[in-house]
């Protein structure tokens, strides 16, 4: 193999107990770097197998044997030099909340240690029927006994494993209760506070019986060609060093800071969506947290950025004296669309939620829906057992997190994420969900762009596969505005291939607030050896972005499942800098149609061939 | 005799700025401006200019606040910065930066997260 992999990728079948070490395959790589792109195209392999075993895709239970996770490097992921290479992804054939493509990305020390161990990625099928771990280990993939850490925490988890594995550079990916009674919002959650949070790849972890897969080793990762790489690296990092926003502002504030940014534009989603303009909002603002809980940074391995927060809440009920986070999406979501303006419950419901394995955007979004339920009368006393659903109450929001953990009094409701709670509820629409997966900080009536990246994304309600708020917003790489709907299907499209290279190359999406194409063109070269052009890398992304799409058609999905909810495009924002707008989602999805060459929001076999896409 | 010298849109509303007459605003500092100024928010008197406004922000916070937001060769707002009138960024407004009586400046120097 080229530079950048360490070669190895661990194929392991749980219901069969057996472990097989396949090489990692250079056209694969070429094709699809690793991380997403690399982890989508073994499971097109592994859906074509399904497919030929007659079983059919739309039938696919995303929590039964047949569906697979992969856990992926990508060919920065552990190269010291490397902007940001701390990051790995997980992808499942099938997510559990959405029925779609799974999906989540994470930082901390897992990915590079999984190199480290020996392993570019690690693929795994079928189910255990009692507790197991995966231990990597220098070169060795061992399936190991978990009863004693089943029903433990992901933090009593994490310190077990860590002393029952040891040995050097050892991380523990783990799930937590929610992900072992298989909430479909549950994450997997690594180095205790790092989470591959979204599309709830926690519960496919539980039903496999997969409590954890602990990785060390000391491998060290080649790079084809050191001296076009330290110029490179060297390029690249001091244009982090000399921009004002990876330099300063995500060092200095982390990315809570955008709480106070979103809100003045009036697009910060409030109490449910109902509104997009907090007037509290600085109560639980980056500057907030900064000034009054924040202990230090906390950067994933070889980040020069470092945005992560480690906080702490001395005194009160909602004491913790050591946590990390909370980040800008999980106090917006337990926070500013829960209307709990108290930033030390909302940094305990944070800490929970990592504690129990849960997904805070999902999490903070149902506990939301629910809270706009009951508003409206629609969930009746009896359901809540004495529990004061109303909106701000920040007692409610902490016990709703175990409770949905646990399913167990109304948190058996909420365990089911917001769409299906507000059908079982008798309003649908209130769920602000695209695809079942809940839409994170960014109203689109305030951010046009966004509306269209949430409906066309596909794993459904997301921010960061094509993260317009960048151009609408914050000026990055240039400013466009945000209340107008010209141009953003180019916009749209152009970040969405985009954020498929950083998530398998893997690295951090934050370096694109530095980084150029151009940048990840010289750095990928010069790492992997290959002549990798910015035209051909935005060909990869576009390639990963198709064949992620032509796996979700086979699950049923078209354009009809690209939207968003009716409060999106028939509710006029009701005040703020954004009253009066709503989302021209039509008229947007007809130029990104055109211009992905899709036909009823499917690839068309034209498009395939020229992706080279192989049917 | 007041001249009536510009009429300004926003989305919502039609404002207009007289010669002579002064606005009040409110602006609002955030992050390391608001750290480096220890002020969060304050009351600005001008005649509703985009130089008027510098002026009055230098003399009430700081002349530093000035060249920090302030571009002399553009002679407009810095283009790295996110300072929002109403919520509309001033990169975003078209034609000439005035302000109104009441509106809210919010200044933020570059920022992200996601
Ligand atoms: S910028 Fe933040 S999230 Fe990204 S790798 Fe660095 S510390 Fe991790």
């Amino acid at each position: 193999m080229p530079g950048g992999y360490v070669g190895k990728i661990g194929v392991i079948d749980l219901t069969e107990g057996s472990i097989r070490i396949e090489e990692t395959s250079e056209i694969l790589g070429k094709k699809y770097l690793g991380g997403k792109g690399y982890a989508l195209a073994l499971l097109y392999e592994h859906a074509k197998d399904l497919e030929e075993k007659g079983k059919a895709l739309s039938d696919l239970n995303p929590l039964g044997p047949d569906n697979a996770i992969v856990f992926a490097t990508g060919p920065a992921t552990g190269v010291p030099g490397f902007p940001s290479p701390g990051r790995y992804h997980v992808m499942a054939l099938r997510s559990p909340l959405t029925g779609s493509i799974g999906s989540a990305n994470s930082g901390g020390e897992w990915g590079p240690f999984l190199k480290f161990a020996g392993f570019d990625m690690l693929f795994i099928k079928g189910a255990a029927d009692s507790p197991v771990y995966i231990s990597v280990v220098d070169g060795c993939i061992e399936i190991c006994d978990a009863s004693d850490y089943w029903g433990k925490n992901v933090f009593d988890t994490d310190d077990l494993l860590k002393k029952e594995v040891g040995g050097k550079n050892v991380s523990v990916a783990c799930i937590g209760p929610a992900g072992e009674n298989l909430v479909p919002m549950a994450n997997i959650v690594n180095d205790k506070h790092r989470a591959a949070g979204r599309t709830g790849l926690g519960a496919v972890m539980g039903s496999k019986f997969l409590k954890a897969i602990v990785v060390s080793g000391s491998e060290s990762v080649p790079v084809a060609d050191m001296e076009k790489f330290r110029e490179a690296s060297r390029e690249a990092l001091e244009k982090e060093r000399k921009n004002s926003v990876t330099a300063e502002g995500l060092p200095t504030y982390g990315t809570a800071i955008l709480i106070n940014v979103l809100n003045n534009a009036g697009a910060l989603p409030f109490k449910n969506w109902q509104s997009g303009y907090n007037p509290e909002a600085d109560k639980i603002s980056g500057e907030t947290l900064t000034k009054n809980y924040l202990v230090k940074k906390r950067p994933c391995w070889g980040c020069n950025i470092a945005c992560g927060r480690v906080s702490s809440v001395k005194t009160g009920p909602y004491q913790i004296l050591l946590t990390e986070g909370p980040e800008y999406e999980s106090i917006w979501a337990l926070g500013n669309t829960t209307g709990v303006m108290d930033l030390e419950a909302i940094t305990k419901a944070n800490h929970l939620c990592n504690e129990f394995g849960l997904d805070p955007i999902s999490t903070g979004s149902t506990i939301a829906a629910a809270m706009e339920l009951r508003q409206r009368g629609l969930i009746k006393d009896e359901y809540l057992h004495g529990m004061d659903l109303s909106f701000g109450n920040a007692a409610t929001l902490v016990e709703s997190i175990w409770r949905i953990a646990y399913k167990t009094g109304f948190g058996k409701y909420m365990a089911l994420g917001s769409k299906r709670l507000c059908e079982i509820f008798g309003a649908p629409e209130l769920s602000m969900s695209v695809k079942g997966l809940e839409m994170p900080a960014y109203d689109p009536r305030g951010v046009k762009g966004m509306g269209l990246n949430y409906a066309t994304s596909n794993r459904g309600g997301c921010h960061v596969t094509g993260y317009t708020v960048s151009p609408e917003i914050l000026g990055i790489p240039t400013k466009i505005d945000p209340l107008t709907i010209e141009g953003k299907a180019q916009w749209v499209k152009t970040f969405q291939d985009f954020a498929c290279v950083v998530n398998s190359t893997v690295n951090c999406l934050f370096t694109t607030f530095a980084l150029s194409v151009a940048d990840y063109a010289n750095l990928l070269s010069a790492v992997t050896g290959w002549n990798l052009t910015e035209e051909e890398i935005m060909r990869i992304g576009e390639r990963i972005y198709n064949l992620e799409r032509l796996i979700m058609s086979k699950f049923g999905f078209t354009d009809k499942d690209d939207t968003l909810p009716p409060r999106l495009t028939s509710e006029p924002m009701p005040e703020g800098p954004a009253k009066g707008q709503v989302v021209e989602l039509e008229q947007m999805k007809k130029e990104y149609y055109r211009l992905r060459g899709w036909v009823n929001g499917i690839p068309t076999p034209e498009k395939l061939k020229e992706l080279e896409i192989e049917l | 005799m007041v001249l009536i010298i510009t009429l300004y849109f926003y989305i919502t509303k039609i404002s207009k700025v007289c010669v002579g007459e002064m606005v009040s605003v409110k602006v609002l500092l955030f992050a390391i401006f608001r750290e480096k100024y220890g002020i969060k928010e304050t009351e600005l008197e001008f005649d509703g200019t985009l130089n008027g406004f510098l002026k009055a922000l230098g003399e009430k916070i700081s002349p530093k606040l000035v060249e920090d937001i302030y571009d002399p060769e553009s002679k407009y707002i810095k283009n790295n910065l996110i300072v929002m009138v109403n919520g509309r960024n001033v990169k975003d407004i078209k034609g000439e930066l005035k302000f109104n009586n009441g509106d809210t400046v919010a200044i933020f120097p570059p920022v992200a997260g996601g």
